[in-house]
């Protein structure tokens, strides 16, 4: 696979009273229809990265190429290269229709409407803004309106999409269906794209590696499918009838990592961490000795949103 | 090429569309300003009414004057106000990231507004001289080239605001002020004093009068006058980018592009 997008002790700081390094030192590389996800609270760096690569900040330090050119010598290239979505249902035309929109933003990358007028139609039915196509956008709801925002950055064909926020705000409806949309879209023009997203489940859905940063830096750079296995745990769930005595309890906090117990007249759950699969026989001996009806056993997978707030606390 | 005239298109049609998708907005804008050129002919009339051969004189200077100012006002609002308003609304980022360059970009909204401009400035010329009486010489082969040139240099000092606006962002009031020291460069009396001939419109303002009022051709007209006229466009629309590229820098250094 080639490197599409690559960046090199990107740096960014802010001088006013205090010096703050939005963006510390960080190293990456993208390859040719990759998609990754950038996680980070609120105000880890995000944004000030997306918008770095997009060459919309200036960087401190450090150094940014597509396909081998660098672009902080060469902004033109990137701008041929990279479309963007940035905070969600901003960065359209409020006072121009959903059509007028798509016409413009392909003007802006020198296409005429004549040669491009299939894409804005193939766009306009794939994101469900048939009905709206002469709506103005100041009137879409903002589900909508996000959408015509990716429907512009996709009218400009280019290899990378840089995606900030995109399901900013969203109900969960909306956002499951823009999720689908960037994944029909990812399927079918095998782009590059660069998510960043609060919603664990759009960067898990979606992207197939994550890159975590928090205060500026990168905590993890891994493939989810990764991450979910450096994280994983032997976890399982136990489901009990009626209520538990202290001798199951006390058994199992002997035995077990953790224990976590919800009870209510009918059934206990109790979630345990075990450190071996083996463990669980010794287990089911103490819920045996106290007559215990057990009801299931479940292992529990590791939740993504999990892993992600253990790297942020970590 | 033809990408850049598809790029022009595109900003053209846009722009002509928002203007055209509110004509009421449009209407109560002339209104507004006929009304404040109905109260300054009303008020010049009862002033100096005795005396006919001054009030003629005054009355063309106004229509001139009035003409050009609603020209450069339009103008003078599409770099600092609009330029506002794309940075509000997140456009601005995007324009930014036309492989074409903002360069190109701001080339082409400013050609495209003296083109649209003309849908209200050129029927408000006519109706200031039905409400008048007195009817102007009009000569579009000197008008267009003066008032372009004359209008350079108010797109210079839009183009500083604009980038004012950019890293400072609350300078509406800023905005409100130059618009009316405007109306101080056009009657400035450059053929009185010499260095009133290097303020921003002041030149072109009395050649644009010579022609419609004494009906002066620009073949006619002073060498040295067009000369001076044309390094002062220049100059201003030049010094008005360059200030510009350099508040996009700080901008750009403080992350400030897309703020609002």
């Amino acid at each position: 696979m080639t490197q599409i997008l690559k960046c090199e002790n990107l740096t960014k700081i802010y001088k006013s009273k205090t010096e703050v390094r939005a963006v510390d030192n960080i190293s990456f590389s993208i390859e040719e229809s990759e998609i990754v996800g950038l996680l980070g609270p609120n105000g880890a760096g995000k944004t000030t990265t997306i918008k770095l690569l997009c060459r919309l900040i200036n960087p401190t330090s450090g150094r940014i190429w597509i396909n081998e050119t660098d672009i902080i010598k060469n902004s033109c290239f990137a701008f041929k290269k990279i479309s963007n979505v940035l905070e969600g249902n901003r960065n359209i035309y409020w006072r121009l229709t959903v059509k007028e929109n798509l016409t413009f933003f392909a003007g802006l990358m020198g296409y005429s409407y004549k040669n491009c007028k299939k894409r804005i139609d193939e766009l306009i039915y794939t994101f469900g803004l048939k009905e709206k196509t002469n709506t103005e956008a100041r009137f879409l709801s903002r589900g909508t309106q996000q959408k015509l925002a990716i429907a512009c950055a996709l009218i400009k064909n280019t290899d990378i999409l840089l995606l900030d926020e995109p399901t900013l705000g969203l109900d969960v409806e909306s956002t499951y269906e823009i999720q689908n949309l960037l994944k029909d879209e990812i399927m079918s023009k095998r782009r590059t794209i660069l998510l960043s997203s609060h919603n664990m489940k759009v960067i898990e859905n979606v992207c197939k590696r994550a890159i975590v940063i928090n205060n500026g830096k990168i905590i993890a750079d891994e493939k989810i499918e990764t991450l979910k296995e450096f994280f994983r745990v032997n976890a399982y769930k136990f489901e009990i009838e009626g209520r538990i005595d202290n001798q199951v309890k006390e058994g199992f906090q002997k035995i077990s990592l953790s224990t976590k117990y919800t009870e209510n007249s009918s059934k206990t759950e109790i979630i345990i961490e075990l450190k071996d699969f083996m463990v669980i026989y010794r287990l089911l001996e103490v819920l045996k000795d106290s007559n215990a009806k057990l009801l299931s056993i479940t292992k529990i997978e590791p939740d993504f949103e999990d892993i992600y707030l253990k790297l942020i606390r970590k | 090429m033809r990408n850049k005239w598809n790029l022009f298109k595109a900003i053209f049609i846009k722009r002509l569309k928002i203007v055209l998708r509110y004509p009421l907005n449009l209407f109560s804008a002339i209104i507004t300003i006929y009304l404040v050129f109905l109260a300054i002919f009303l008020g010049s009339k009862y002033i100096i009414g005795n005396q006919p051969t001054t009030f003629a004189n005054t009355v063309e200077g106004l229509i001139v004057g009035f003409f050009i100012w609603t020209y450069a006002i339009g103008g003078y609002s599409t770099l600092s106000w609009g330029l506002m308003e794309e940075a509000e609304t997140g456009t601005l980022e995007q324009l930014y990231m036309s492989p074409f360059g903002f360069g190109s970009i701001s080339l082409f909204i400013v050609i495209s507004d003296l083109i649209i401009n003309v849908i209200w400035t050129v029927p408000f010329l006519f109706i200031m001289m039905i409400t008048t009486g007195k009817f102007l010489h009009i000569d579009l082969l000197t008008i267009i080239p003066l008032l372009i040139l004359s209008l350079a240099s108010v797109y210079g000092i839009g183009f500083i605001m604009g980038g004012l606006g950019l890293v400072y962002k609350r300078i509406q009031s800023l905005f409100q002020i130059l618009q009316f020291v405007f109306v101080g460069f056009i009657a400035a009396p450059a053929d009185k004093i010499f260095a009133f001939k290097f303020l921003p419109l002041s030149l072109g303002t009395k050649l644009i009068r010579d022609n419609m009022t004494r009906g002066i051709s620009i073949l006619n007209m002073s060498f040295n006058d067009i000369s001076i006229l044309i390094v002062i466009a220049l100059f201003y629309f030049f010094l008005g980018f360059y200030i510009f590229k350099l508040c996009e820098k700080i901008a750009k250094d403080k992350g400030l592009l897309g703020h609002y």
